[in-house]
């Protein structure tokens, strides 16, 4: 646990990835409790890390990733592989929860129902790339960042702390976060955007 | 609606990690739900936030975690319409083109859940007068350590140059400002951080309306205080 939270051996892999969201999918289709069972043998464990990584106690993490689990069961007719990778809805439903809980509100969302909500009337062209191999070049782009760019993009993700709290850890100007934030992000973002 | 000015990818990216204040994430929402590219960026953070979460070795899980959770299922099963049905596809309504104008439509959903119901529009604001030509609304509900805001600015009226001492996102919403940056209309976004300075001024005959939030705690060393202090004494 101490140094990065990301590993560099684990190989990321499409297959998995696939894997992933087809037990979500049948989570929702028939309430398949060997696939949960399976998602949660993957999924439990690093939502625990994450709660973790925000509330340093093993306890509170642990209830929490078993309730981001829960929810994953109940909102599993909610996941759509079109639209995101399991691992980044699960993501989400982390993230949220770990707001309602530690914040004691909701994370502020785009209404997809929204009568307002201005749509891009420029089709985009077809997807080739699943959400899942998506994930995948996402996953290796991240390794492949230099350490000092891995380090604040981790730090965005994985503790509740500003950029400028971010620059104070690092003990360096706030400016040089940002501009490492920046360049990882164009990293992650082109690794996308060569294969789309 | 044309816009040209979004939040920085810095700001996108601490909306999708979860760690904006809720005073900047209404204003970030509600500019998404404007913005297809922002919501399009914001769902790449979120993949990849999901991809760091799915690269990490794990934390080993109580034993009995997952008979425990199972458990919670089999219970909610035995009441199966605890479950919620599908929902309907979502009800998408693109803004036909003589609706886009240089205002927002109706009130965007994340900033109308965080109004009081009985305000529909932005014509429903009960503004209060905050100095000549400037009134504004305060959401006092929202979680800040800074304030957030609605203010109208009458035409032709300048803000006194000011600098942020902290984070300071503004949303239009309605008719437009100019200042060094450039020209701010509906659906644009300001986001100012450290020791920008700049003079906005509403550059168009309709009143501008705008959505501001701020994170810095109360030093009286923005924009409002600034209003304030002559005629609140504050």
């Amino acid at each position: 646990m101490n140094g990065t939270a990301t590993s560099r051996r684990a190989p990321a892999n499409p297959e998995d990835a696939r894997q992933y969201a087809d037990w979500i999918v049948a989570i929702a289709a028939s309430r398949d409790k060997a696939a949960f069972a399976r998602l949660f043998a993957h999924f439990g464990p690093r939502v625990k890390v994450y709660m973790f990584r925000f509330i340093g106690t093993q306890e509170m993490a642990e209830e929490l990733a078993q309730e981001t689990m829960m929810q994953v069961w109940r909102k599993a007719h909610l996941f759509d592989p079109q639209k995101a990778a399991a691992s980044t809805w699960i993501f989400t439903i982390a993230r949220n929860l770990r707001i309602d809980r530690l914040r004691q509100r909701k994370h502020i969302e785009v209404d997809d129902a929204d009568p307002t909500l201005i749509v891009d009337e420029t089709p985009i062209a077809d997807e080739i790339v699943s959400q899942s191999e998506q994930a995948v070049l996402v996953q290796e782009a991240l390794v492949e960042l230099p350490q000092d760019q891995r380090v604040v993009v981790e730090l965005s993700f994985f503790e509740d702390i500003s950029h400028s709290e971010i620059a104070e850890r690092l003990n360096i100007p706030l400016g040089t976060v940002k501009s490492r934030l920046r360049l990882a992000l164009g990293k992650l973002r082109t690794g996308l955007e060569g294969v789309s | 609606m044309n816009i040209k000015h979004h939040p920085t990818d810095e700001t996108l990216l601490a909306y999708a990690s979860g760690t904006l204040s809720q005073a900047m994430e209404l204003v970030i929402a509600t500019h998404m739900t404007l913005c297809p590219q922002c919501r399009e960026k914001v769902a790449e953070f979120e993949a990849c936030g999901g991809a760091m979460l799915n690269g990490t070795d794990g934390l080993a899980m109580n034993v009995d975690a997952l008979d425990q959770v199972m458990a919670m299922i089999e219970q909610e099963g035995a009441n199966e319409n605890t479950i919620p049905a599908p929902l309907a596809s979502p009800r998408r309504v693109a803004v036909a083109p003589s609706m886009r104008g240089n205002a927002v439509p109706s009130l965007p959903t994340p900033l109308a859940s965080l109004l009081p119901e009985n305000i529909l529009s932005l014509e429903d604001i009960p503004w209060r007068t905050l100095a000549p030509g400037v009134k504004h609304f305060p959401l006092k509900s929202v979680q800040t350590k800074g304030s957030v805001r609605l203010l109208k600015i009458a035409p032709g009226i300048s803000i006194p140059d000011h600098g942020h001492g902290g984070h300071e996102m503004t949303l239009l919403l309605k008719g437009s400002y100019i200042d060094d940056v450039g020209r701010f209309c509906a659906g644009d976004v300001a986001d100012l951080t450290d020791d920008t300075d700049h003079q906005p001024i509403a550059d168009t005959a309709e009143d501008c309306i705008c959505l501001i939030a701020t994170d810095a705690p109360l030093k009286f060393n923005g924009i409002l205080p600034k209003l304030l202090q002559p005629f609140i004494g504050m």
